[in-house]
C-alpha cells in the first residue's frame, strides 16, 4: 500500500537527476541488452555457428590471399638474388681476352661475382642432355662461345640491375645478354596486380559479410516481431528497441573474426611445412612468413564494426516494419 | 505546457487533492472521431472526461469503439478528428519521438495479455521498468512489489505458459502498474476469465483507484459493471449514448 501512496512523489525516473545516476542508467539499460542478444544468440546455436562459418570464412578469404601475396613477394625478392646474368661473348674470342674481360666486370661496385664458361663447358652440358649427342658429335668445329656468368651484387634494387644490364650490353665484346632478372619485373607487375585483387575481393567479401549479418538480424528482428510490439507499448524508445540487435551484430561480427583469424593460423600452419620444402629445394634460406599479429589481432574488431554496420543497416529497414504505426 | 515533459509532473499535479486550482480531468476527450483507412467511423464527435483519481468502465455492443478509445489513449492510433487530452498534454502534439515517453505513463492491460511467453513472470513485469532506465536494484523490489499486489509472488520464476489465464492475466495488470503510471486503462481484462476471476482482477483495479491511480476500463460485462458501481461510459457505433455516474449505477 505504501508502495503506492508514495506515486506521487516518485514519478518514474524518465530523466535521471545527476550524471551519475544518468551513467548508471545508461550502464543498466547496455547490459541488459547485451544480455538479451547474447541470449538470443546461445537460444540458437546451430544458426549462430552457421552464421559465424559463413562470415568466417568470407573474411579468412582475402587474409588467405594476402598471406600468398606476401610470401611470394619475399620469395620473389630472394630469388632475384640468386639470379645472374649471362653474357654472349663474339665468336673468336681468345681465352685471353676473355680473361681480361672477366676481371674489368669484377672490378665493377655492382657486381659480385663473375664465372667464364668455356666453348667446352657448354658443349659438355649440350651433350649431356638427352637428344643432343649424335648431332654435336657429327659437328666438326665447337661453335659455341665463351660465356659470362655476371652475378649482381645483393641488394641491388630494380634501376641499378637495368643499368647493368646496359652496361654489359654497351660491351664491344658482348654478343648478346641474356637478363634472367627480367621476370622480376613480370612478378612484380604481379604482384601489384595481385595485391589490386586482394583489396577488390577484400571489399566484395567483406560486403558479403555484412549482407551476412543484415540478414541474420533481419531474420532475428521478425522471430521477436512479438517482443518488439511489447517493448514498444511499455514506452521502448526505438534506440532501446534496436540496441539488443546492434548487440547481436557486433557479437557476430566479432565472433566471426576470430574464426577468419583461427582459420588463417591453421592455413598458415598447414603450409609452414611444405614451403620450408619448396624453399631448400632452391637452396635459399627462405622462411614461411605468417601474417603480422597486429593485423590478426585487428581483424575481430575490424569484423565488429562491420558487423555492427550490418545490423544497423537491417535494424533501419526492419524495425520500423514491426512498429504498430 | 510542452508535450514531451510536461506529462508526468501535470499527472502528479492534477491528483493533488490540496491543490487550490479544481483539479483538471487526466482524460478528456473533444469531439473526437476516428475513421480507420477504408473503413467506417469507429468513434464519432466523443467528448467526455475523466478526473483525476477517476474510474470509469467503457463499454458498449461489439465494434462499438471501446478499444479503439483505448487506443487513442496510449497512442496507439491518433484521430481523424478532435482533440485527444491526456494530463493536460494534447496527444496531436505529441510526436513519434515523444510516444515511449506517454506511454511510460500509461498503464496498459490487454485482453489477450500480451506477455513474453519465453521469458519469466520477473522478466516480464520487470520490462516497463528496464525500458525506463531505473537502476536493477531497484527493478528488483518494485517488480516484487508489484507481483505481491496481484498475488503472484510465488510464481516470479515461472513462464506464463505454465500459469492459467487468470494468473497471466495478473501477469499483465503487475506489468501495467509496476512503473506507477498515473494512468491505467485495461481492454477486456476478464474477457477470458471466470465470473469468479474476473470479480478478483476488477477488485485489483479497484485498489489502484483507490490508491489514486485514475482508471479506465472497457468490459462489455454487464454483470461486472453492476456489481462494481462506478461510472460507466456507453458508447453505440462509436458515439456516446450514455454516461452514468457511480451513484446511479444500479
Ligand atoms: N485497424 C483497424 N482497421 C480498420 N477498422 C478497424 C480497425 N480496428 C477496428 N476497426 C473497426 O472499428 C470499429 C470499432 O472497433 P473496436 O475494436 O474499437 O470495437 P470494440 O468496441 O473494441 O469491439 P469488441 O467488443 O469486439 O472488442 C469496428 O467496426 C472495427 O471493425
Ligand atoms: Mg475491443
Amino acid at each position: 500500500m505504501s508502495r503506492h501512496r508514495a506515486r506521487r512523489g516518485d514519478p518514474l525516473p524518465a530523466a535521471a537527476p545527476s550524471a551519475r545516476g544518468r551513467i548508471a542508467t545508461w550502464r543498466g539499460q547496455h547490459a541488459w541488452s547485451l544480455h538479451a542478444s547474447l541470449q538470443r544468440l546461445a537460444a540458437h546455436p546451430v544458426g549462430t555457428a552457421l552464421t559465424l562459418t559463413v562470415m568466417g570464412f568470407a573474411l579468412a578469404l582475402p587474409l588467405a590471399f594476402y598471406l600468398a601475396l606476401g610470401n611470394l613477394q619475399r620469395f620473389g625478392a630472394a630469388l632475384g638474388e640468386s639470379q645472374a646474368i649471362s653474357v654472349f661473348l663474339k665468336p673468336g674470342l681468345g681465352a685471353a681476352a676473355v680473361a681480361g674481360l672477366a676481371s674489368d666486370l669484377r672490378a665493377r661496385a655492382d657486381v659480385a661475382v663473375v664465372a667464364t664458361r668455356t666453348p667446352q663447358q657448354g658443349l659438355a652440358e649440350l651433350s649431356a642432355m638427352q637428344g643432343f649427342g649424335p648431332g654435336l658429335a657429327a659437328l666438326a668445329d665447337n661453335p659455341l662461345p665463351y660465356v659470362l656468368v655476371v652475378t649482381p651484387r645483393a641488394g641491388l634494387d630494380a634501376r641499378a640491375g637495368q643499368a647493368l644490364v646496359t652496361a654489359l650490353r654497351a660491351l664491344p665484346a658482348a654478343d648478346r645478354v641474356q637478363d634472367n632478372s627480367a621476370w622480376r619485373g613480370r612478378l612484380d607487375a604481379l604482384l601489384t596486380l595481385g595485391r589490386r585483387v586482394v583489396l577488390l575481393l577484400g571489399a566484395l567479401l567483406a560486403l558479403a559479410a555484412l549482407l551476412v549479418v543484415g540478414n541474420s538480424v533481419r531474420q532475428d528482428i521478425q522471430a521477436h516481431a512479438e517482443e518488439i510490439a511489447v517493448m514498444q507499448l511499455v514506452g521502448a524508445s526505438p534506440g532501446f528497441v534496436r540496441r539488443p540487435y546492434l548487440y547481436a551484430g557486433i557479437c557476430y561480427g566479432f565472433g566471426s573474426g576470430v574464426v577468419a583469424v583461427a582459420l588463417v593460423l591453421l592455413l598458415e600452419l598447414a603450409l609452414t611445412g611444405p614451403v620450408a620444402t619448396l624453399a631448400a629445394a632452391w637452396g635459399g634460406g627462405l622462411r614461411f612468413a605468417g601474417l603480422a599479429p597486429a593485423l590478426l589481432l585487428a581483424v575481430p574488431f575490424a569484423a565488429a564494426l562491420l558487423g555492427w554496420l550490418g545490423a544497423r543497416i537491417a535494424g533501419a529497414r526492419h524495425l520500423t516494419a514491426v512498429e504498430p504505426h | 505546457m510542452p508535450a514531451r515533459a510536461g506529462l508526468a509532473a501535470t499527472l502528479a499535479h492534477a491528483m493533488l487533492p490540496a491543490s487550490p486550482e479544481p483539479a483538471a480531468p487526466v482524460i478528456r476527450l473533444d469531439q473526437v472521431s476516428k475513421r480507420y483507412p477504408g473503413g467506417h467511423e469507429a468513434l464519432s464527435q466523443l467528448s467526455f472526461e475523466l478526473g483525476a483519481g477517476e474510474m470509469a468502465f467503457v463499454t458498449g455492443h461489439s465494434g462499438a469503439g471501446k478499444s479503439t478509445l483505448l487506443k487513442l489513449l496510449g497512442l496507439l492510433e491518433r484521430p481523424s478528428h478532435g482533440a485527444v487530452m491526456v494530463g493536460g498534454v494534447n496527444l496531436g502534439s505529441v510526436r513519434r519521438s515523444g510516444i515511449p515517453r506517454l506511454r511510460r505513463q500509461v498503464g496498459m492491460v490487454f485482453q489477450d495479455h500480451r506477455l513474453l511467453m519465453d521469458r519469466s513472470v520477473f522478466a516480464n513485469v520487470e520490462l516497463p521498468l528496464v525500458v525506463a532506465g531505473v537502476p536493477p536494484a531497484e527493478r528488483g523490489k518494485r517488480v516484487r512489489a508489484a507481483l505481491e499486489k496481484v498475488g503472484l509472488l510465488a510464481h516470479e520464476k515461472k513462464s506464463p505458459p505454465a500459469l492459467s489465464a487468470g494468473e497471466q492475466q495478473r501477469v499483465g495488470i503487475a506489468r501495467a502498474i509496476v512503473g506507477k503510471p498515473p494512468l491505467l486503462i485495461a481492454d477486456e481484462p476478464t474477457g477470458n476469465l471466470d465470473p469468479q476471476l474476473a470479480v478478483e482482477i476488477m477488485g485489483l483495479f479497484v485498489e489502484f483507484q483507490q490508491v489514486g491511480a485514475t482508471v479506465l476500463v472497457a468490459t462489455h460485462d454487464l454483470f461486472l459493471i453492476k456489481r462494481m458501481r462506478k461510472r460507466v461510459i456507453v458508447l453505440d457505433h462509436g458515439r456516446l449514448v450514455d454516461d452514468v455516474a457511480a451513484a446511479e449505477v444500479v
